[in-house]
């Protein structure tokens, strides 16, 4: 019989995976994580029964996370990841050869290590840049004590029941936003809204709260099942959310940067939001 | 029923020491295999809370059970094996948030609830859970009434019902206990068919519930006759076939699968006569496997393992802690017993180690399996 694995992410509905390969596991009285073999995925690494990345979809999630802030601010220089230990933000935030200063704040060196050697397509080297700083501590500990500041800020979390809780509270947000320089921008994973419309909810609440301008934008990653995943948005210029397609396609076109999901046209789009979520997002 | 015959006794005893509680994994699936086929179409998930050990639950396992688990305690164990988070439900009804993450992060997602205050426990997590509600069914003829300490009156059950959809969380079916160790099963009938209305009307107003957990209780004979289990379920089963279409039938056995399963072998380490009456001190007792006597109501067959001559005498059998109340039986019949001596206690699986103590610094009897690797090779799930 194949072996197979399945989501445990709802009661009442999930994704299953046949396992090929098994590269990595590790399991503790809390805590569970794997990396396997998928024939449609490639590699796919797995936390407390919930998919965090897999190999082939991975890009989607990661140049979206990158690359609408980065070109929407038009000249970063200093960029701060929480999370992403995988490496793949850090992967695309490298290309951006015009940003000066990467701070990356990863909870645990294992996951690091664990990533460059079985997922080692996620960082692609990116671990050996120069630019990158790679600090080991608690995310919302980092964010509440630094004085380094950032254009723009990207949270790369997991779920938030589970190491990445703090990752989710009004604490995080507010400390993020003391951390960005004048016009600068935090985004975040926030889960996919139709399964998820709490998470969202929650989110929104608290970024109405500390950043002027705030909303999401949404990207649909294959093995985030359920929809559009939402990237929340907190920035203290509204500007930045509407910039004019063209001064974005330049942006794009001058950086040289190759990608496989992200262009001008999506960059534009991924702000629009569907009904049902500009509905749960009206009367907050 | 398989029992671990004397030599067996003897050289367990010679190889691993005394106190000892041997685990015949044949039993076990014998039991799994009785009741699935005195109840038919019903999903069994193992009380692991009876005997909480690794290969009872590695060969349930193998035999396509789930698993019924009430604290991170236990989910520990079932992570530590690699069960299918799928498999596995959590049944207390009333927990911390903190276990509730727990179960969320190991997989499980069957939450159990019985009142207002639990449900609302669960508005964080509403879009990832499938919960049931425990309604209580009280048993006057169960020897371990489980519907006292939980449940809703099934009167209240519509309103909790209707709370549950206006704070958007899904309950999924209706759950009851009526207690173990029942003559009959007259109450858990009684209770089927109380659901069984309950989830009718409910279906009426257009309120879907699937699932019906008839719990456990299923009950073993402890006086050296066995509960025939095909005559002890008739009615319940009758009550079964009554239930309206497309119902999930689960229920949470523990005793039933391992009481007879497992056995003791214990040392006589000290003899007296107190009153005109023998007196054996065993290196096992109420604070360690015998503990069933005190928490679970039950009284464990002794018997002696050596040929002797002579009559029998009442005696009293004793455990090896110094509180007095460390008794196991007042009076026994039994030849005169040597120190070193060896006494086997049969029907030893439910609620004995489970509930032991090392009370008095004194270690726990050590548990080993018998026949767990004809069991090992049919486990499917790897994570």
């Amino acid at each position: 019989m194949t072996k197979r694995w399945e989501e445990t992410l709802y009661d009442a509905y999930g994704q299953g995976f046949s396992v090929g390969k098994v590269y990595f596991e590790s399991e503790t009285d809390h805590q569970h994580l794997m990396i396997f073999e998928n024939d449609k995925f490639g590699r796919v690494m797995v936390l407390d029964g919930i998919v965090q990345t897999t190999e082939k979809d991975e890009f989607i999630y990661h140049e979206m996370l990158t690359h609408v802030p980065v070109f929407a601010h038009g000249n970063v220089k200093s960029v701060l990841i929480v999370g992403g230990g995988d490496g793949g933000m850090l992967r695309e935030v490298c290309k951006h050869k015009g940003i000066e200063r990467i701070t990356q704040v990863e909870i645990d060196q294992a996951v690091i290590d664990m990533a460059i050697e079985f997922l080692p397509k996620h960082s692609d080297g990116a671990f050996n840049d120069p630019r990158a700083n790679i600090v080991i501590d608690d995310g919302l500990n980092f964010v509440r004590e630094t004085d380094q500041r950032f254009d723009v800020i990207i949270s790369d979390s997991t779920d938030p029941i589970g190491p990445g809780e703090a990752l989710f509270t009004s604490e995080f947000y507010e400390s993020c936003k003391r951390c960005l320089n004048p016009g600068g921008v935090m985004v975040t994973q926030n889960g996919v809204a139709f399964m998820q419309m709490d998470e969202v909810q929650t989110t929104a609440k608290r970024l109405k709260s500390t950043y002027a301008d705030w909303s999401f934008y949404g990207a649909a990653v294959p093995t985030y099942v359920g929809g559009i995943m939402t990237f929340a948005w907190g920035s203290d210029d509204s500007s930045l959310r509407n910039q004019p397609s063209d001064l974005i396609a330049e942006r794009v076109a001058a950086a040289g940067i190759e990608t496989r999901y992200y262009n001008a046209a999506i960059h534009a789009a991924s702000f629009a939001l569907p009904e049902y979520i500009r509905r749960s997002l009206a009367n907050l | 029923m398989r029992q671990l015959d004397n030599q067996h006794a003897q050289s367990l005893a010679a190889e691993h020491g005394t106190p000892l509680l041997a685990i015949d994994c044949h039993e076990l699936a014998d039991r799994y295999a009785a009741l699935k086929n005195a109840l038919p179409g019903v999903d069994f998930y193992y009380a692991v809370k009876a005997f909480p050990n690794a290969s009872v639950v590695n060969v349930l396992n193998s035999l396509g059970a789930g698993f019924d688990i009430a604290t991170s305690g236990e989910l520990k164990l079932m992570r530590k094996l690699h069960i299918n988070p799928r498999r596995c439900i959590h049944t207390h009804p009333i927990k911390k948030d903190s276990e509730i993450r727990a179960a969320l992060r190991f997989g499980a997602t069957t939450f159990v609830v019985d009142n207002v205050a639990e449900l609302e426990k669960f508005v964080p997590y509403r879009s990832r859970v499938g919960l049931l509600l425990r309604v209580s069914y009280r048993n006057p003829d169960a020897v371990v009434d489980l519907s006292k300490k939980f449940g809703c009156d099934l009167r209240n059950a519509p309103a909790i019902l209707e709370r549950a959809r206006e704070l958007g969380i899904r309950v999924k079916g209706l759950s009851f206990h009526v207690g173990s160790q029942s003559a009959t099963a007259t109450a858990q009938a009684q209770a089927v068919r109380a659901c069984g209305d309950l989830i009718r009307a409910e279906r009426l107003l257009g309120h879907s519930l699937d699932v019906l957990d008839i719990g456990g209780g299923f009950p073993v004979g402890y006086h050296g006759k066995p509960v025939e289990i095909e005559d002890f379920v008739r009615p319940l089963r009758e009550a079964l076939d009554e239930l309206p279409e497309g119902l999930e039938v689960i229920a949470e056995p523990g005793r039933y699968l391992v009481a007879s399963a497992v056995s003791g072998v214990f040392s006589v380490v000290g003899k007296a006569n107190r009153g005109g009456q023998p007196w054996y001190y065993l290196d096992d007792g109420v604070y360690g496997s015998f503990s069933g006597i005190i928490y679970d109501h039950a009284h464990y067959p002794l018997r002696t393992v050596a040929a002797y001559q002579g009559g029998v005498q009442s005696s009293v059998v004793s455990g090896p802690t110094c509180d007095s109340i460390d008794v196991i039986s007042e009076a026994l019949e039994l030849p005169e017993l040597a120190i070193g001596d060896l006494l086997v206690g049969e029907m030893m699986g439910a609620y004995t180690a489970a509930s032991a103590s090392e009370f008095n610094s004194l270690n726990k009897a050590k548990i080993i399996s018998l026949n767990e690797e004809a069991y090992l090779s049919q486990v499917y799930y790897i994570a």
